[in-house]
């Protein structure tokens, strides 16, 4: 997650009800970017993420005098992350189908540099609607959190292999996702 | 040459996810395969952009409802739960109830209104405790009700005099 020793702050901040409600608060400015980030990228859907968010560090609250200070929150907070995003994908049933090849939408033109890379982000996102649940989860842990392929495993709860397995396939099916589409724009 | 069996390994030697063991073979024939070479080109390429993609702003005022929510949500008051209020209400209905007087036994003789000084603190409530008469209904001869009892507090403050003002039922009703 992002600050450092964020760990280390959440440690000191549980079971201390007294100052449980200003070090949550704490908790939250430092970690809400990162949760809603990868709740937006694994809903794809502002309002979704949003929603998921707030779930996640109301779960958090509620669990805050009872995790385990040793292994710190963060592999915690993404897990749940994971968890309140694959419920809320499941209720919605908001699933993209894989051969969606529209085109994204112009981006802003920024002077001179900028646009073709905004363009290449933005078939990236649609890239990354048409993974699976896990696929898309391993990857935006592993390749956008940038957390190690062990971490990833313990917040999704699998074995490294099972990782290793899902982010390959994830990252080859982007690849050949992207190429098709600039492929077709060109 | 065929080089679909080496793409997974290639995707995984393109993040450094590749166990060590496997390495070798993976680098021997990246060194004579330019495709392969341009599959790890393009996998690295399409990593850093995630990478960008993390570090893409997000919208302030999403951050910022996600906070407010959570907070408002954190520091609000618990609510009761209805069954709680339910039974708090029962619960004062029934101690209502049964400390309310059924009969209130009139005075034995009141000839004139009588007043009755308490001095009572200025600013304190005193819990008084009603007695309940009971008794017995009795057939009784009609009569009059008597005159009014009235009762006079005095509080510290002279401003203040409280007049409390029976009215006795007649015996028998």
């Amino acid at each position: 997650m992002e600050p450092d020793g964020i760990a280390l702050r959440m440690t000191a901040c549980s079971r201390e009800s007294s100052a449980t409600l200003p070090a949550f608060e704490q908790i939250v400015t430092q970690c809400e970017r990162s949760v809603l980030r990868v709740a937006l990228r694994l809903l794809n859907h502002p309002q979704d993420a949003q929603d998921a968010a707030q779930e996640v560090f109301l779960r958090l609250y509620k669990h805050l005098g009872r995790l385990d200070d040793a292994r710190g929150y963060e592999p915690w907070l993404f897990r749940v992350t994971v968890n309140v995003c694959r419920d809320i994908l499941r209720g919605r049933r908001r699933s993209v189908a894989l051969e969606d090849l529209t085109e994204p939408p112009s981006p802003e033109p920024d002077a001179y540099h900028g646009a073709a890379r905004a363009q290449q982000l933005e078939m990236l996102r649609r890239g990354l609607r048409c993974l699976g649940e896990k696929e898309r989860a391993a990857l935006v842990l592993r390749d956008m959190e940038g957390l190690s392929t062990r971490e990833v495993a313990g917040i999704l709860q699998c074995s490294e292999n099972t990782v290793r397995t899902q982010i390959c396939t994830a990252r080859l099916k982007l690849r050949d996702f992207t190429s098709r589409l600039s492929r077709r724009r060109s | 040459m065929n080089c679909k069996k080496w793409e997974s390994d290639i995707a995984l030697y393109a993040g450094g996810d590749l166990p060590d063991g496997h390495l070798q073979p993976v680098e021997q024939h990246l060194a004579g395969c330019a495709d392969c070479r341009a599959l790890v080109e393009d996998l690295r390429t399409g990593q850093a952009l995630l990478a960008a993609l993390r570090d893409e702003p997000l919208d302030d005022a999403m951050v910022a409802r996600v906070r407010y929510r959570v907070l408002s949500q954190v520091s609000a008051p618990r609510q009761v739960p209805v069954y709680w209020k339910l039974a708090l209400a029962a619960a004062l209905i029934l101690a209502v109830a049964l400390a309310w007087p059924r009969r209130r036994q009139p005075p034995k003789a009141a000839p004139a209104p009588r007043a009755a000084a308490v001095n009572l603190p200025a600013a304190k409530i005193v819990p008084v405790r009603h007695r309940v008469v009971r008794h017995r209904r009795r057939r009784a001869p009609a009569a009059q009700p008597g005159p009014p009892l009235l009762v006079q507090f005095v509080t510290d403050d002279p401003n203040i005099v409280i007049y409390w003002l029976v009215d006795p039922k007649p015996q028998g009703e």
